[in-house]
């Protein structure tokens, strides 16, 4: 989908504003340091200035974009498909990491409720099973999920896909090593 | 010890390394299986339509560091695996394009335009013999061109460059990547710009972390896996899966595959005829390789493009045009594209400067093991000790002459007999290498704000492939980034605190008056189009 249009003219401007913001308030607001420093009698490169010659680029490439690009042919467009599209496919991710990361302490929870010794889900994450539930059900969410998007329908193939995808995972990181940690647990 | 010693040494290290099992009381190395093992995966990755050697290369990664841990016996498998990739995918990019008219990656699009019709006439094996033929030997000139002009450059830029020049290169480089990738010198610098801001958060000096809005979160930076996988993997996956997700909208059929008819071998005759066309390919795709940036599709391009010229004047009324299924075409294409790949090895040996994706992977593998710094110090000849770092590279073309060797020998049957993989769905397979590269990337940093991270590139990775930017330079510039402060910081403070320390070196002034040449240029010459 590409015509000729205002798209390289907007994303000159953008960048124009964005490298003039970072130049002129963030860097200067946000670094201890400035362009150059004087420490101890001796002058030094300050934590300022790196960052402003990459807003620097940012500028530069926004004019360039402003001055000479801006009547380009077939230039692409972004259209409300493709912000459809990514907002559809990040929800899917977002909540299958939050079940992944959430779904093992959430259960540890639960079943502390059924017993007398509580046990926290970082004593638990050891044992087998219960160190998978967060990976394998946030797992299956995402790519069954992003196979449904894709798809425009959930179908038995995609859970299956999904299934056998996490589990090779697992079996790829988690069986061979004991070091590597399956996420979430190297946060819980 | 002389430059001999050290080719034996790496040579040894390859052949006399870690021992991975014995047959009949012969050793065999690790290093040889992890080569043999990362090749046949980049084969049956490059048959793959939506997957290419570096999302192969970002999986393996921490997968390969856990089984071989942060020692200096880890890196020569490490590379050697990830060298097997690059080299297996190089080769096996051309069979969904043979096969099924579907570039797996957008060099091997040339290759559609003559292997397709082939395919279509009952001659699918044949194309598929010119296209491994043509690549295994452009890939293997491309490799000795790196062996001998690596140590060269390195040898001139340690000897005549000093800080402030150095400086000035990457500076250079920085401009040049921005100026031809993408055929936008806007878009370039814009991804260029993104890259160093993104590289220079919760970094400095200072105790106070910069750029980092106070938050603990961004105090450590963003890791370096979190940016390059999620810019260059993850957003590809995303955009992959936007293209899938609209053809399964307007609901195409599959290609189908013509049976095969008549020979399906090369003869000599055939070969030879080949040969021109290979040759210039391969000089023109060695030529590209060797400049940052420049990636593989140009190299396809103009040996295509120059192939047919030739084919044009020479070729008899029977033999059909290219773009009909002439195997020409393919030797052409396949030849130019495969002879990136080592060329490419020549910026980031010799200067540190990765030039295409795979090449960054390979800095990333160094990075996180240790023991090797690319840049031209690794080639010091020192005579009364031993430069471990020089050995490693030795054992790294050592790595790229067996995979070359397994590409000769086994490549052209394996890459045959991977036909199959082009039937596996995008639909399906995508999202699976999406939650395998988030756990890759999680399991590197054991902490979930990585994969908030990695996701926040990939969106910005998107976006960036819709709006024509090319990701590339912000992955190039998110890597030289600390280099480019470092480099700055030493040269100030050897020059006696000069803040025109890049314009007072003859040197460097004619890097930073080329790195403005080389911008205005560009602009000027995109004046009329975008990509």
């Amino acid at each position: 989908m590409k015509t000729t249009g205002r798209t390289n003219l907007l994303i000159g401007l953008i960048f124009v504003a964005l490298g003039c913001v970072a130049a002129f308030v963030w860097i200067p607001l946000d670094t201890q340091t400035g362009l150059i420093e004087k420490v101890r009698g001796r002058q030094i490169i300050g934590d300022a200035l790196a960052p402003t010659i990459a807003s620097g680029f940012l500028l530069l490439g926004g004019l360039l974009l402003v001055l000479t690009e801006r009547n380009a042919p077939n230039q692409p467009t972004l259209t409300r498909q493709h912000l459809s599209f990514i907002t559809r496919i990040l929800a899917v991710i977002i909540i299958g990491v939050l079940v992944m990361r959430y779904t093992g302490p959430a259960l540890s929870h639960i079943a502390n409720v059924f017993r007398d010794d509580l046990i926290a889900y970082r004593l638990l994450r050891a044992t087998l099973g219960w160190r998978h539930v967060g990976f394998v059900l946030g797992g299956i969410l995402i790519v069954a999920g992003l196979i449904a998007t894709v798809e425009g329908r959930l179908t038995r193939r995609a859970i299956l896909t999904a299934l056998a995808a996490v589990l090779l995972i697992i079996a790829v990181f988690d069986i061979p090593f004991e070091d590597l940690l399956l996420p979430p647990n190297g946060d819980v | 010890m002389n430059a001999l010693d050290y080719i034996w040494l790496g040579i040894l290290a390859v052949f006399q390394g870690p021992e991975a099992f014995s047959i009949l009381g012969l050793s065999v190395s690790i290093t040889l299986i992890m080569v043999l093992c990362g090749f046949l995966l980049g084969i049956a990755v490059g048959a793959t339509p939506g997957l290419a050697g570096p999302v192969a290369m970002a999986i393996s990664l921490p997968i390969l560091i856990s089984v071989f841990g942060y020692t200096p016996d880890a890196l020569l498998p490490v590379l050697g695996f990830l060298v097997g990739i690059m080299k297996g995918a190089t080769v096996g990019g051309a069979v969904p394009a043979i096969l099924f008219n579907t570039p797996g990656t957008p060099d091997a699009y040339m290759t559609t335009l003559d292997g397709y019709p082939m395919t279509q006439r009952g001659q699918a094996k044949k194309a598929l013999r010119v296209a491994h033929l043509s690549s295994a030997s452009g890939d293997t000139f491309s490799d000795l061109v790196l062996f001998i002009c690596a140590p060269f450059l390195a040898i001139i830029v340690e000897s005549y460059l000093d800080l402030p020049e150095k400086t000035a290169l990457l500076i250079l480089s920085l401009s040049f990547i921005a100026a031809v990738i993408g055929g936008s010198a806007g878009k370039g610098l814009i991804s260029i710009g993104l890259g160093l801001l993104a590289v220079y958060i919760g970094t400095g000096e200072d105790f106070y972390p910069r750029l980092s809005f106070g938050t603990g979160e961004l105090a450590r930076g963003f890791p370096i896996t979190t940016a390059v996988l999620g810019v260059l993997i993850i957003g590809a996956i995303f955009k992959e899966l936007e293209e899938t997700w609209r053809k399964n909208q307007t609901d195409t059929q599959p290609a189908q595959v013509a049976q095969d008819g008549g020979t399906q071998r090369l003869s000599w005759l055939e070969v030879k005829s080949l040969f021109p066309y290979i040759t210039r390919s391969a000089l023109i795709g060695t030529a590209i390789g060797a400049l940052p940036g420049i990636g593989s599709t140009l190299a396809a391009t103009l040996g295509y493009t120059i192939g047919q010229r030739r084919h044009r004047r020479r070729k008899t009324p029977d033999q059909p045009d290219f773009g009909n299924g002439a195997p020409e075409g393919i030797a052409a294409t396949e030849a130019a594209n495969s002879s990136v790949s080592g060329a490419n090895l020549i910026p980031v040996l010799s200067l540190g400067i990765p030039g295409n994706a795979a090449a960054v992977f390979l800095i990333l593998a160094a990075d996180s093991i240790g023991g090797l710094n690319p840049g031209p110090s690794v080639f010091r000849f020192s005579a009364d000790s031993v430069n471990s770092e020089l050995v490693i590279v030795f054992g790294l073309f050592t790595c790229m002459t067996v995979a070359n060797l397994l590409n000769w020998t086994i490549g052209g049957v394996f890459m045959r007999s991977m036909g199959f993989m082009t039937r596996i769905p995008k639909q399906l397979l995508l999202p699976s290498v999406l939650l395998l590269t988030l756990t890759a990337i999680y399991v590197q940093e054991t902490r979930i704000e990585a994969i908030w991270f990695a996701l926040g590139f990939g969106v910005l990775g998107y976006f960036m492939r819709v709006l024509g930017i090319s990701p590339l330079p912000f992955v190039v510039a998110f890597i030289l980034g600390r280099p480019l402060e470092e480099t700055a910081r030493q040269a100030f403070s050897a020059t006696g605190n000069d803040p025109w320390f890049l314009f007072n070196n003859p040197i460097a002034l004619i890097f930073i008056l080329l790195s403005i040449a080389v911008i205005v240029l560009s602009a000027r010459k995109s004046k009329g189009k975008s990509p």
